[in-house]
C-alpha cells in the first residue's frame, strides 16, 4: 500500500511543468520578406510582407533584434510600431541589389530595386520584450 | 720604253685612286655601322625602359590583390542622393522617403565599386546623322553590413553617407 506521501515527487514534476509551460517564452516563425524600387532617385513602391510559416523553418537563428516594451502578440503591430529599426535591421542583414539605367538622347532614367527575399524568422514573444532572428 | 714607262704610270695612279676609293667606303660603312649601333641601342633602352613600366604595372595590380589575400579588410565611402516625391503629406514624410532612395542610391555605388558595371551602348546613323543614342548600364549584387555614416536633408534632397568594409573572407563565403 502506497503512502500518501509517495505521490509528491510525481505531483511536484507535474505542477512544475505545468508551470515552466505556463511561463515558457511563446515561440514562433515567420515568413519575412522585404522589396523596395527606386526610380530616378525617387522612392515608388515600398513592400513589407509578414506572414506565420505554416511549416516549420529549418536552420539555426543568428544576429537577433529585441524589442522590448512590447506586451502585444501581435508582430505586425510590433513591427508597424518599429519599423524604422526593423528595417535598419533587414539592411544590416542584407539586401539583393538590382539597378537599370538607360540614357536615350542624353535623358536618363533609372530604377533601384533592393529586395530581402523572402527569410524565415524565428520570434519570442515575451511579457517585456520580443527577439527576432533570422534563420540561417 | 716610253710607253712603258707611261703605262707603268698610269697603272699606279689608277692603283692610288683605287685605293682612296676603299678608304672612303670603309669609312662611310664604318659611319653607318655606328649609327646603326647607337639606333640599336635606343631600341634597347626603350624596350628596357618598357619592361620596367610593365613590372611595375603587374606589381602594383599584384599589390592591389594582395590587399585581399592577407584577409586585410578595405574600406569603401560612397555618398548616396535621394528626393523625397512631390505629393508627401508632411515634412518627415518627405524626409523618410528621401532617405530611403538615398540609401538605394548609396547601395549602388557600392555594388557598382565592388563589382563593376555592365554597360551596353547603341547609336543608330542614318544619312551620316546621329538619330538614337543610347546607354544601358546594368548592376546586380548583396551587400551586406553597410553602415551610414551621416544623413543630411537640404531643400528637399537627402544624401546619405555610407561606408562598408570588405575582406577576403566575405568572398570566400
Amino acid at each position: 500500500m502506497r503512502s500518501r506521501d509517495g505521490n509528491n515527487d510525481f505531483s511536484l514534476r507535474l505542477c512544475s511543468i505545468i508551470i515552466f509551460n505556463s511561463l515558457a517564452l511563446h515561440a514562433s516563425e515567420y515568413l519575412i520578406s522585404y522589396k523596395y524600387i527606386i526610380e530616378d532617385i525617387m522612392l515608388y513602391n515600398e513592400t513589407l510582407l509578414i506572414s506565420e510559416a505554416m511549416t516549420k523553418c529549418r536552420g539555426k537563428p543568428y544576429d537577433e533584434l529585441v524589442f522590448s516594451k512590447s506586451d502585444s502578440k501581435d508582430l505586425k503591430k510590433i513591427i508597424s510600431e518599429n519599423s524604422e529599426e526593423f528595417i535598419d535591421f533587414i539592411h544590416k542583414l542584407g539586401l539583393h541589389l538590382e539597378h537599370k539605367e538607360t540614357t536615350i538622347n542624353l535623358k536618363n532614367s533609372s530604377t533601384t530595386t533592393l529586395v530581402l527575399k523572402t527569410t524565415c524568422f524565428k520570434v519570442d514573444f515575451n511579457d517585456n520584450f520580443v527577439k527576432i532572428a533570422p534563420l540561417k | 720604253m716610253r710607253y712603258s714607262a707611261l703605262l707603268a704610270l698610269l697603272l699606279s695612279v689608277s692603283s692610288l685612286f683605287a685605293s682612296e676609293r676603299d678608304a672612303t667606303t670603309v669609312e662611310q660603312t664604318n659611319v653607318e655601322l655606328k649609327k646603326v649601333r647607337a639606333e640599336a641601342a635606343q631600341i634597347r633602352e626603350e624596350l628596357a625602359q618598357a619592361k620596367a613600366q610593365k613590372e611595375e604595372a603587374f606589381a602594383s595590380i599584384k599589390a592591389e590583390e594582395e590587399l585581399l589575400k592577407k584577409n586585410s579588410s578595405m574600406h569603401i565611402s560612397v555618398v548616396g542622393q535621394g528626393v523625397a516625391p512631390m505629393n508627401t503629406s508632411s515634412p518627415a514624410q518627405a524626409y523618410a522617403l528621401a532617405k530611403r532612395a538615398a540609401i538605394a542610391d548609396a547601395y549602388r555605388s557600392i555594388a557598382e565599386k565592388v563589382k563593376g558595371v555592365r554597360i551596353d551602348g547603341q547609336d543608330t546613323i542614318k544619312n551620316m546623322m546621329i538619330q538614337k543614342s543610347t546607354v544601358r548600364t546594368y548592376v546586380q549584387a548583396m551587400v551586406k553590413n553597410a553602415n551610414i555614416v551621416e544623413t543630411t536633408f537640404k531643400e528637399g534632397l537627402c544624401e546619405v553617407e555610407m561606408e562598408i568594409m570588405i575582406s577576403h573572407s566575405d568572398f570566400a563565403q
